[in-house]
């Protein structure tokens, strides 16, 4: 079990930095999620941790000692590759076993912690098959079974689940996530899914262009991004932008768009007025925060409906606002029809602003 | 890969083609298996039997050929009197240990020169296998004079090192192809779970097995039936099969039946070692060509 503190810490590739002073802790047993677009640096993250490649600057321990220099082996890490790398000559059994093997555990020590891994892991038939012969999912299995069996301070996932069919994924997800409940280790997984990151970690560090944009737990992340970037990524269906201007008028702040003239609330119009100086701003608004109807009520302003797209259990609708467009999550028995109008009403109490220039998040 | 079926139409011209196929093949297998047959054959005869050859013409005559008492006395001959012995042990130590050497130095060049990127690279690579470029006879004087003054001359170590010499920039190019098709992440694994470099370096080996198996193969092949290294730095006390049986040409007598005997002698072992290792041979030299 080891906490983790990454400290101001660089990757160069050549001229190129991939991360720029990332900092970032990582409590023991905690699962922490590294999310952002593939380029993001999160992976460099991840293999830094790893001790795959150098750190070009600043310091990473676990726990108190400083891991910069230490070669993989001595880290007491186990990762689980995006691509399981497997050894294809070896059998299932072998493959879990390697690690022990390495560290010159004692033969009956093996067995036994390798047959638990794989009841755990459900693959406990399979211990005399090589890699080839295993589907997608019993290879990523195998491949988590052989960071397990370690009983490691750290485990680091490389986007362990990207490749299996969505069905799969979804169900490798809960599991993932109980079994590290269970063991209680300490867990950084990258991905660039934000479902994942949303649904399995603890904390989620959101990373774009090598540098951290937020840190926070999923509601934190999903209800108050600190700038449109992070709004923009995390979310699906993503969140609405519409360029907007704040007028006053008789002494209250407006929300002004083509379509719509609404008030802000007044402890949205206090932060604005503390923190804002432009009139442009943009605001976010999430699928599911907008309301459709055929009918206009007191709030609601006029769009047209572009296309319906039912997905199951819910509907999303492509609404025309003037020159925007604007989506919405609905009822699945909305009963819109395409090119018809209808009005929407939008969920004050949860948009966010953001500043037209930087994109960082008023509320 | 599938295999896929090939398909065909009957029309008269594919008719034909399909006859001189048939006929072009019994000429090819002719040519290639009746020399190797004629030394097979004289080796067991007496040298009056083995001379014994139909007119032209007499198709009947071929009988002739199959007309004779087999006689081991020529092989008698070689080992007995001839000390073939000691040449074939010559042989077979200069390729298996020039075999050895060459993968062993080639694969963790190769190994290093997959793995790693540094300025220059390229031109090293290609330098390597630069120095195969010139014909073997082209550097022989100056080589002969080093090895002359390292000693080096008539001994199997010295003959040992030539053939390396000239297999080694082949090992480095053939495996570092294998090892280019090894995904890092194996080794990366490797070193997670607590190898070394050094032991994640070994435990790839298996996958580059078909690799170095079809190198081991020509090189040894290369040093088995290599005639000019031999003769010159290993004359005298490196002598190996080739060099031995062409010393049975002498000018007063030429002993055709121990020359056919040593041939077939020569041959064997490596027809042997074709067959043992045919499998690995194909794919070895088709794997890093073909990606599935």
């Amino acid at each position: 079990m080891a906490s983790v503190s990454i400290d101001k810490v660089w990757k160069y590739y050549g001229q190129t930095a991939a991360v720029k002073e990332l900092h970032l802790e990582v409590a023991d047993g905690e699962f922490v999620a590294v999310l952002g677009p593939s380029g993001c640096g999160k992976s460099s993250t991840l293999r830094m941790l790893a001790g795959l490649e150098h750190i070009s600057a600043g310091e990473i321990r676990f726990g108190s000692k400083r891991i910069n220099d230490l070669p993989p082996r001595d880290r007491d890490i186990a990762m689980v590759f995006e691509n399981y790398a497997l050894y294809p000559h070896k059998t299932v059994f072998d493959n879990m076993a390697n690690p022990l093997k390495l560290r010159g555990v004692e033969r009956s020590v093996i067995e036994d912690r390798v047959r638990k891994a794989a009841a755990i892991l459900e693959i406990g038939h399979l211990l005399d098959r090589r890699p080839g012969e295993l589907s997608g999912g019993q290879k990523q299995r195998t491949a988590i079974g052989r960071a397990i069996v370690r009983e490691p301070a750290l485990f680091l996932f490389d986007e362990p689940i990207a490749h299996l069919d969505a069905k799969l994924r979804a169900h490798m997800r809960g599991e993932l996530k109980l079994m590290q409940r269970r063991l209680g280790t300490t867990m950084i997984y990258v991905t660039h899914d934000q479902l994942e990151a949303l649904s399995m970690a603890d904390r989620i560090a959101v990373m774009n262009d090598g540098v951290l944009q937020q840190l926070g737990t999923p509601r934190q992340i999903y209800d108050h991004p600190v700038n449109a970037w992070v709004a923009g990524f995390v979310g699906e269906p993503p969140i609405n932008f519409l360029d907007c201007r704040i007028v006053e008028e008789n002494g209250e702040l407006r929300l002004v768009h083509p379509s719509f003239n609404l008030a802000l609330r007044p402890e949205q119009a206090a932060i604005v007025r503390e923190r804002y100086t432009q009139d442009e701003v943009r605001m976010g608004i999430r699928p599911d925060q907008v309301a459709i109807s055929t009918v206009q009520s007191p709030d609601s302003f006029g769009g047209q409906i572009l296309v319906t797209e039912p997905i199951g259990g819910d509907m999303l609708v492509d609404v025309s606002l003037g020159g925007d467009k604007v989506l919405v999550k609905t009822r699945p028995d909305f009963e819109g029809r395409m090119d018809s109008p209808c009005y929407l009403t939008l969920d004050r109490g949860r948009w966010h602003l953001f500043g037209k220039d930087d994109g960082v998040a008023l509320f | 890969m599938a295999s896929k079926d090939v398909v065909e139409y009957a029309s008269p011209a594919r008719r034909i083609a399909n006859v001189a196929v048939v006929v072009f093949l019994a000429i090819y297998l002719l040519w290639t298996i009746l020399p190797i047959f004629v030394m097979f054959v004289s080796s067991l005869k007496d040298l009056l039997e083995a001379f014994r050859i139909p007119a032209v013409g007499d198709w009947s005559g071929i009988a002739l050929f199959f007309d004779f008492q087999p006689t081991f006395k020529h092989y008698t001959n070689l080992f007995v009197n001839l000390n073939f012995g000691v040449y074939f042990f010559n042989s077979v130590a200069a390729a298996l240990g020039s075999a050895v050497v060459s993968v062993t130095l080639g694969a963790t060049c190769a190994y290093a020169l997959s793995r790693t990127e540094f300025r220059g690279k390229k031109d090293l690579f290609f330098w390597i296998i630069s120095t195969r470029m010139a014909p073997v006879v082209a550097v022989m004087v100056p080589l002969y004079a080093i090895f002359r003054s390292l000693e080096l001359v008539g001994s199997l170590w010295g003959l040992i090192l030539a053939y390396t010499t000239f297999n080694l920039p082949f090992a480095i190019w053939i495996l570092k192809g294998f090892f280019d098709n090894v995904p890092y992440a194996i080794e990366e694994a490797q070193m997670v779970d607590g190898a070394t470099r050094l032991q994640a370096f070994r435990s790839i080996l298996p996958l580059v097995a078909p690799g170095i198996g079809a190198f081991l193969v020509l090189c040894v092949l290369f040093a088995w039936n290599d005639f000019l290294f031999a003769s010159i730095i290993g004359s005298g006390g490196a002598k190996t099969l080739p060099v031995a049986t062409k010393e049975l040409v002498q000018p007063q007598n030429i002993q055709w039946g121990s020359i056919m005997a040593a041939g077939v002698v020569t041959t064997l072992p490596m027809m042997f070692l074709g067959l043992l290792i045919r499998r690995y041979l194909v794919t070895g030299l088709t794997m890093g060509a073909v990606r599935e």
